[in-house]
């Protein structure tokens, strides 16, 4: 196993980095989709698989994210580029305003609240709040991507700019597995009791995870309004939140079961377009019977360097 | 003044469907510690399965007879599927960490949904008038015959179930597994067969709100579930979930805030103003209004 994931990530990355080159325009575009969507479960992984929040809201992060570009780049001029730091910022700064409340609540209570924001959220984008968001039709004709004074129109280089977004989001969560915050998120998750009997402020811990998420999410926004060059509410409605709640619990919450998640969600459905119709169909039988054959997702999370038998004990914990 | 009043009905109509939905999830949620995603989907469903009763079963006549064969058959279909319902994909979790539950429950719901889009088509289909259109008005503010038989009918239902589940031996059985399911079980109750019966009450309350839909607003469509299911969990929420009294009730506090909001304010912003009264509720008292009567397990 160990020597597994020592080649394989590495030929993972090889394989995503040539992978644009050897597609055409469409599938290139699918790609692109793929590592967007990859950002956006990862980062609800955070809040939702590391952390134990039930958060099903995270299409108002991603949404969020994309709108800051939109309109800083289509009502006031900004480059995309610029845009970049407030599409992270201000979801961010939204998910530590929006968790400060309503962490305490238990799990289902929390899961309804987040539905809620994410409603509330789209609908503020559809009624056109202060003449900002384009009511229904969203905003289209957004800026290309440069940097430097280079213009990078290309499918090849969103490709690798959603690319280098999706491996930033890797390495965030590598470390964070390593870090204190990743170490005191999984106790959280694991027993909050615990956690707060051995001195982990869970609450400060748990605004953390969603302002991370957030953060992240909104990222995932600016490479999705820029692959689209336009962005509309359907994009963030809340079935896009249930989508990535369940790619996380189906995959498991590790790396490999979100990533084969967003594959099977969003990929495979352009590979069998003649299926489209059957596609949520089929989709909602697979959820029931992969929760009923591995309740604790198809590929679990093993957390990083808790000796195996402690693991043990927790098995049967939710 | 008439505005007041003409909302005041127009909630309370909306707000007994809201109620009868809502007991489907408070009494799941009780006993199973599950939010029943599909709960709304079945609504909807029984929308359909109500508009196929009455152009293949009762060949498109409105009787008196054929109206009540209508929601006998209806409910009756609808306790089925809820019964299977539980059976294929929640009992198998009923060990398994909570979350898989859920992602279970949301995929029973695109199930259904997508079901019914399959069988019935994308497009709105129009229900049936299965009650003729007779409108009182009373000084400015008109009632029709089908709010008053909608809320009639609610009433005796609610009325029912809560003297079934306060007086009854198997109400009491109810009322135990919600308390503590291995208490209940030393007992001598037997909890799989409480958990298919408040799936059969759930299933057909539900399906009965789902006929209520069609025939009040005429349209229905496949994917209206998530809309009643959503609002009804809300209601069952702010009645304190797993309470049967405070669902009726926040069903129709939530049926006459929206009726008021749309009045008022704008109906483009009655699911903004509904989430949000949900949030301050949560945030002031987390239990709901009536508080909760599951007991938590640590």
């Amino acid at each position: 196993m160990k020597a597994l994931q020592r080649f394989s990530y590495p030929i993972f990355f090889v394989m995503l980095a040539v992978i644009p080159h050897l597609l055409n325009p469409r599938w290139q575009a699918v790609s692109i989709t793929f590592l967007i969507f990859a950002v956006v479960a990862l980062s609800q992984d955070i809040i939702l698989g590391k952390s134990g929040m039930f958060n099903m809201g995270q299409a108002l992060f991603f949404g969020m994210g994309a709108y800051t570009t939109a309109i800083l780049n289509n009502h006031f001029g900004w480059p995309i580029i610029a845009t970049i730091p407030m599409a992270i910022l201000i979801p961010a700064l939204f998910g530590i305003l929006l968790a400060g409340p309503i962490v305490h609540l238990r799990g289902d209570y929390l899961l309804v609240v987040t539905i809620g924001f994410n409603i509330v959220f789209v609908q503020v984008l559809q009624n056109n709040l202060g003449g900002l968001t384009g009511g229904p039709n969203g905003i289209f004709g957004l800026g290309s991507l440069s940097i430097f004074g280079l213009n990078l129109t290309s499918q090849i280089a969103v490709y690798y700019f959603a690319f280098i977004v999706f491996l930033l989001t890797l390495w965030i969560m590598h470390n964070l597995e390593k870090s204190k915050a990743g170490r005191a998120m999984h106790y959280l998750r694991e027993d909050q009791l615990a956690a707060e009997s051995i001195g982990i402020n869970t609450r400060s811990y748990k605004i953390f995870a969603f302002g991370l998420g957030a953060g992240i999410a909104g990222l995932a926004g600016t490479v999705f309004a820029v692959q689209y060059s336009a962005v509309s509410p359907e994009a963030f409605e809340f079935i896009q939140s249930v989508l990535f709640f369940s790619i996380v619990l189906v995959g498991g919450s590790s790396v490999p079961g979100i990533l084969l998640g967003v594959f099977v969600m969003f990929v495979l459905p352009e590979i069998f377009r003649e299926f489209a119709t059957w596609r949520y169909f089929i989709f909602g039988f697979a959820m029931i019977l992969s929760m009923i054959l591995r309740p604790r997702g198809i590929w679990p999370a093993t957390f990083g360097k808790i000796p195996k038998f402690l693991i043990k004990e927790s098995k049967n914990g939710a | 003044m008439d505005t007041f009043l003409q909302q005041l009905a127009n909630g309370l109509t909306i707000g007994s469907i809201f109620a009868l939905v809502a007991l489907g999830y408070t009494m799941v949620y009780g006993v199973m510690r599950l939010i029943n995603f599909a709960h709304g989907d079945m609504v909807a469903a029984s929308a359909f399965v109500g508009l196929t009763v009455y152009t293949q079963v009762m060949g498109q006549t409105t009787s008196l007879f054929s109206v009540i064969v209508i929601f006998l058959l209806t409910a009756s279909v609808m306790a089925c599927v809820g019964v299977l319902l539980e059976r294929l994909a929640y009992r198998p979790l009923r060990d398994a960490p909570r979350l898989s539950a859920v992602v279970s429950a949301l995929g029973a719901s695109l199930v259904i949904q997508n079901g019914i889009m399959l069988i019935w088509g994308p497009r709105m289909k129009i229900f049936p008038e299965l009650v003729p259109q007779v409108y009182w008005d009373l000084g400015g503010v008109v009632i029709s015959l089908i709010q008053v038989i909608i809320l009639a009918l609610s009433l005796v239902l609610m009325v029912g179930l809560y003297l079934f589940i306060e007086k009854t031996r198997m109400g009491a059985a109810v009322r135990a597994s919600s308390i503590d399911q291995d208490a209940a079980r030393l007992m001598g109750i037997n909890v799989n067969s409480v958990i298919a019966l408040i799936f059969i009450i759930g299933s057909s309350l539900g399906a009965i709100g789902g006929l209520f839909i069609g025939m009040y607003y005429r349209g229905i469509t496949f994917n209206m579930g998530w809309q009643y299911g959503l609002y009804a969990f809300i209601a069952a929420i702010i009645g304190g979930i797993g309470n049967i009294p405070g669902a009726m009730m926040g069903g129709m506090l939530l049926g006459l805030f929206n009726a008021f909001i749309a009045g008022y304010i704008s109906s483009t912003w009655a699911d903004a103003f509904t989430f949000i009264l949900l949030i301050l509720i949560l945030i002031v008292r987390p239990t709901g209004i009536l508080g909760e009567r599951v007991a938590e397990k640590v």
